[in-house]
């Protein structure tokens, strides 16, 4: 009934040497001294009030003790604030950490310092209205600026406008400067520590920290370029940068030009790290995942970011003079941009790539062994992103190489699958210029047809036992697509209903199956890892 | 008894019979002759059952919730008052088990409104705290008053007929006074009503609220002096300057406005700036009405008076677009032991009381220097300061008084600063002189803790307030207080002098603030609508407006002539410690524990009392201005020099260490 049970009335009274307290007794007890506790804590918090604080006391308890009469407990009084645990297993029961101490160790302890003295110092808070900027007031940045007032008195005063005189230094509080520096010595000498980590959580998460960006952002660009010969630096400060941008508080957008080269160089630098056996893969990995992502975020917002980006990126690529570490990261970097810019990007060069690529990767052609890893992941990367490519394509166009759908497309398909496909195609249309789209396709055909007359150089490059079997199938597969298509395109001849849209969607359609075949031409099997099983049985 | 017998069979009959509206007829005729319907209700609830009541509750509640929307504000009024009702009846009647269940079932159908009140109520567990608790008894003893339009009211009856809720009907009528008002629901501004219900039944604070105030300022003050002195030098100038001198006559139309409307505010500003402000600021205090002293007052001295007009010579205007520059102390190193602290007009002197007994007054003007180089306050003091703490004068920046016994609540300096009063927990008061550094007279007579103490507005008398819930007037002179005001339900907690020195006001524990008349010793105002404790007080320069703040950050201005109040002003998070009008009332500092100061304009409230015949209000409400965030530094006090210039003071609080 009670906060306070009637077992612990029972524990006290024996504690004062009342064995057996009756039932009745402390039922009516406990009550009562609940009432007790709160009037004894009312009068405490007044006098807290009264002293000024906000925060209970012991020594207001005691002046409440004292008010009411009652003796105070001696014992607990201490300048410092409580520090109460929790006692393990209750929800709400606190107790104070009261250890013991040996007394001999007090006599023999020095005596403590002096507690330096009260004082009173005097400072300007505010000057006709403005606070200035010194030590002595809180930061600039933590004041709001009443916008809302001013613009009410304004509207209603048509007084001379409230010249607010702004600071001029941008001042930045002790405390943000220490973690600042923190922050700092973290990444650059204690990277792999779990107190870096706690800090990069810090980073994604804390809201006071919009002043320190600038900061940031100068010390990732510096310290980019100024270590790039050190992995481990750059990928914390590449972690730092995926903190900053994932914390909801800070508007990072300004600063952006000041990040996105230092990330771009942590993806296509020739070399990042000094040693041969750095990992700097992952490093291109994660930062080219970085870019993607900022891509996606701001993209709307600057219209020629990831414009320029792609630019730079295949630029890198493209260059036959760039090391294949370069070419790796931007094949990266193209491919964490989406399925559609590899299609527009990167496989159009596919063909002409593989070629300069294809002595690097043969034992006989290239010797030096670090040198052909490094292409064997370039292969890796591009295999990757064509594969992803693909299987974005044919997620798009299920009914196309599914075998199974195939008797049913024939026999109806106007109500089967012409109407989906429509739809289809004009939410593809509208989430495409439909301009570029037809450049794409054209490319799409043209490499395509590239791809026919270099395929038997390639394959024959390419020692796969299995892959003239294969070539063939593909190409029966083209073939077949195509016949499948030009049938259906009869199909809708007849029926007069057909639309430009629809010969579109066909096209596309035809497009996937050729960049199946094409990608297998370049690939080999690998790529069909990348197409779902019903297709590849559809294949094999 | 047999009367009661008679009515029991009549009601049974009635019941056997059917004759449902007969019986509530006969039951509602009974309520209105019983003038205490207790019998009444004993029979209403003849079964003794628990249950009944958070049934009937419950009921009440979820029908006052569906209630249609526009009488549902109103209606939602009338469940608190059964609510606690409710509890206590179920107290008073022994059932500890369900009260607590119907308390904790249904809280937070209040916890909003009554927050506070709800946390005291729930220590009552057994029908000897009803007894013994303020709160308790109060609440007892007076009824709830709660304004509903007519329909409402048709409403209510209707369904605690329909219903047979007697119960809550015995409830309602037993504790519950409805002031039925015609026409549509009144708006929620008088919430006020439903809030502060505790203490004296309404009626009385109506009454009390009735009787006179003489708001004005004291007749043959300095400042009207000084006016009157300025107002001839006016012109002499004017005929020099004419252009200035359509400025003034302007003024002086316009000077029936007071506050200034905004354009003057500009024209003042630019006439600031030439450094001849002064003028409208007086003519501005001098439209409020002249009274009459009734305390013989002190003569002040004529050098004093010298610099006080050298001071309002020099004043800084300031209104809602020339804030004023703010100087704030800092205590440092206080172990959380600073309870209070003062700082004198000019601010050369501060004053700090602390928990650990002692009063330690800091000269600013000597701070930095290396002492001996007496500045004007005193070549009095070094000498006799010499004396007593030559030991330890390099090494202390400060007088440390000692004297008292226990935390030191309040200090305060007399208008010159020669005196220094100091109340503590000890329930002493005492007085230091500043010059001599010594305590002078220990003034006892309260029987409890001092809660704060204040210097009349031109010294001698002064006026204390403690947790033995009077106030008390007292004055240098005398041991014994002159007059004690009874009749706050709590503690006294904050004191404040008007401007003329006739009143007095006290802000308390039980959330009301009151103004008591000095002479006679009555309360002559109540002031109801603050939520909690009321911590802090501050009169207009000009008499008319009181502002005061409370525990929740709220801060009221009220108008001491009608008792209401005039607006919330809303923006402190946290207890509103200290409160300080500008020198010519255009400005509100507050101070909080927030760790900001605040600045309100409150010229414009007061312009917007003055057009509230036409109901108007809402627009030209007061309006934050700036609000100044210190460091980690809650606001302790807040003291405008006689130029407007600012200070504040209060102790850093670094709660990592």
């Amino acid at each position: 009934m009670s906060i306070v049970p009637k077992e612990t009335i029972e524990v006290i009274a024996q504690s004062v040497g009342i064995p057996s307290l009756g039932a009745d007794a402390s039922a009516a007890l406990a009550p009562d001294v609940e009432y007790r506790l709160r009037e004894i804590m009312q009068e405490a918090i007044k006098c807290m009030r009264h002293a000024k604080r906000t925060v209970l006391t012991v020594d207001d308890v005691e002046s409440a003790l004292t008010l009411r009469n009652v003796e105070p407990i001696y014992g607990f009084a201490s300048g410092d604030p409580l520090r109460f645990k929790r006692a393990v297993g209750h929800k709400d029961l606190f107790y104070l950490d009261d250890r013991e101490v040996d007394f001999k160790e007090i006599i023999e302890a020095p005596l403590p310092k002096a507690p330096l003295d009260t004082a009173v110092v005097a400072h300007w808070l505010a000057i006709e209205g403005v606070q200035p900027a010194i030590p002595e007031n809180p930061p600039i940045d933590a004041i709001v600026p009443p916008t809302e007032n001013k613009r009410t008195e304004h509207g209603k005063d048509e007084g001379p406008p409230v010249d607010v005189k702004l600071p001029v230094k941008h001042i930045l509080s002790r405390e943000l400067q220490m973690y600042f520096d923190k922050i700092a010595e973290l990444t650059m000498s204690r990277s792999d520590t779990s107190l870096f980590k706690e800090a990069l959580v810090s980073l994604s998460k804390d809201s006071g920290l919009h002043p320190l960006v600038p900061y940031f952002s100068y010390f990732i660009a510096d310290e980019v370029t100024r270590s790039l010969g050190d992995l481990p630096v750059l990928f914390a400060l590449m972690r730092v940068v995926q903190s900053l941008l994932r914390n909801p508080h800070i508007h990072i957008e300004p600063y952006l030009h000041q990040l996105m080269p230092s990330m771009i160089t942590c993806i296509v630098a020739k070399r990042l790290g000094h040693r041969l056996s750095d990992n700097h893969w992952e490093l291109r990995d994660f930062s080219a995942n970085l870019v993607a992502s900022v891509c996606r975020r701001f993209g709307h917002v600057y219209h020629n970011l990831q414009n320029r980006l792609t630019k730079t990126l295949v630029h890198a690529f493209l260059d036959p003079a760039k090391s294949l570490t370069q070419h790796y990261g931007a094949v990266q970097g193209l491919s964490a941009l989406g399925p559609s810019a590899i299609r527009l990007l990167l496989l159009p060069n596919l063909v002409t790539y593989m070629q300069l690529l294809e002595p690097e990767l043969q034992l006989e052609k290239q010797k030096n062994e670090m040198k052909r890893k490094e292409a064997w992941r370039v292969y890796g990367a591009l295999l990757c992103a064509a594969g992803k490519c693909l299987y974005d394509r044919l997620k798009l166009f299920p009914g196309l190489l599914s075998p199974s759908t195939r008797p049913v497309l024939r026999s109806n398909k106007r109500v089967a699958t012409n109407n989906p496909n429509k739809r289809k195609s004009s939410t593809d249309l509208s989430s495409q210029p439909p301009l570029k789209k037809m450049a794409t396709d054209a490319s799409m055909n043209s490499m395509a047809g590239n791809l026919q007359g270099a395929m038997d150089g390639f394959s024959t490059q390419l020692a796969n036992p299995g892959m003239t079997q294969a070539s063939s199938s593909s190409g029966q597969m083209v073939e077949n697509i195509t016949s499948v298509a030009i049938r259906r395109d009869q199909g809708s001849d007849h029926m007069q209903r057909v639309s430009a849209v629809l010969r579109q969607a066909w096209k596309e359609d035809q497009d996937a199956g050729h960049l199946l075949g094409s990608l297998y031409e370049v690939f080999g099997e690998a790529i069909f890892s990348f197409v779902q099983p019903p297709e590849i049985s559809f294949f094999v | 008894m047999e009367d009661e017998e008679m009515e029991k069979k009549v009601q049974q009959y009635l019941q056997r019979k059917g004759f449902r509206l007969t019986e509530l007829a006969l039951q509602e005729e009974r309520n209105r002759l019983t003038t205490s319907a207790l019998s009444e209700v004993a029979l209403a609830r003849s079964d003794n059952d628990p249950t009944r009541y958070s049934d009937g509750y419950s009921r009440l509640k979820t029908w006052a919730y569906s209630s249609l929307d526009q009488y549902k504000k109103e209606l939602l009024r009338i469940i608190y008052p059964v609510f606690i009702h409710c509890f206590m009846d179920l107290v008073a009647e022994g059932h500890m088990q369900e009260a607590r269940s119907f308390f904790h079932t249904f809280r937070e159908d209040h916890e909003e409104m009554h927050s506070r009140d709800l946390q005291k109520l729930e220590g009552v567990l057994s029908p000897s705290h009803l007894e013994e608790m303020e709160l308790a008894r109060s609440i007892r003893q007076n009824k709830f008053k709660i304004k509903l339009c007519e329909y409402s009211y048709e409403l209510l009856l209707q369904y605690l007929q329909k219903t047979q809720a007697l119960v809550m009907l015995g409830i309602i009528n037993e504790h519950v006074t409805f002031e039925v008002s015609p026409g549509q629901p009144s708006l929620i501004f008088d919430d006020a009503d439903v809030v502060a219900l505790i203490g004296t039944s309404k009626d009385l604070a109506k009454q009390i609220n009735q009787k006179e105030v003489h708001w004005g300022l004291l007749e043959d003050s300095v400042e009207e002096r000084m006016e009157k002195a300025l107002s001839e030098s006016d012109k002499i100038e004017a005929e020099s300057k004419e252009a200035d001198a359509e400025d003034n006559k302007k003024r002086n139309s316009e000077s029936g406005k007071q506050g200034g409307s905004l354009k003057k505010a500009k024209k003042d500003k630019l006439i600031g700036a030439t450094g001849k402000n002064i003028r409208t600021e007086t003519s501005m205090v001098s439209v409020a009405p002249r009274v009459k002293r009734e305390l013989t007052l002190p003569v002040t001295p004529v050098e004093v008076e010298q610099s006080i007009l050298e001071d309002l010579r020099n004043r800084a205007q300031l209104n809602s677009l020339a804030l004023p520059s703010v100087s704030f102390y800092t205590f440092l190193n206080t172990h959380n032991g600073l309870n209070c602290s003062s700082i004198l007009h000019d601010g050369s002197l501060v004053v700090g009381g602390f928990s650990d007994s002692s009063v330690k007054v800091w000269d600013m003007s000597k701070i930095g220097q290396p002492a001996k180089t007496s500045s004007s306050q005193g070549d009095n003091e070094s000498s006799q300061g010499e004396r007593i703490s030559t030991s330890d004068e390099g090494k202390r920046p400060y007088t440390l008084f000692q004297g008292h016994s226990g935390p030191v609540y309040s200090v305060a300096f007399s208008p010159f600063g020669d005196f220094l009063l100091s109340s503590s927990s000890d329930s002493t008061i005492r007085l230091w002189s500043t010059n001599m550094n010594a305590n002078l007279v220990c003034y006892k007579g309260h029987n409890y803790p001092v809660w704060d103490v204040q210097f009349s507005p031109v010294g001698h008398y002064f006026a204390s307030a403690s947790h033995d819930r009077t106030a008390r007037i007292w004055s240098m002179d005398k041991i014994q207080p002159l007059r004690i005001m009874a009749g706050h339900l709590s503690d006294v907690d904050c004191v404040q002098w008007h401007v003329n020195c006739n009143y007095i006001a006290t802000g308390s524990s039980d959330k009301t603030v009151r103004l008591w008349d000095v002479q006679t010793g009555e309360c002559i105002r109540m002031f109801i609508g603050h939520r909690s404790m009321v911590l802090s007080l501050a009169m207009s320069p000009d008499g008319r407006y009181m502002a005061s703040g409370d525990e929740d950050g709220t801060i009221m201005i009220w108008d001491l002539s009608t008792g209401r109040c005039v607006s919330p002003l809303l923006g402190h998070s946290s207890c509103v410690w200290t409160l300080d009008f500008s020198c010519e009332g255009a400005l509100l500092a507050s101070g909080s524990a927030d760790c900001t100061v605040k600045l309100w304009d409150v010229s414009s409230s007061a312009k917007a009392l003055k057009m509230e015949d036409t109901k108007g209000g809402s627009t030209n409400r007061p309006r934050l201005l700036k609000a100044l965030p210190t460091k980690s530094t809650p606001v302790y006090s807040l003291r405008f020099s006689r130029r407007n210039l600012l200070f504040a003071a209060g102790a850093i609080s670094l709660s990592s260490s």
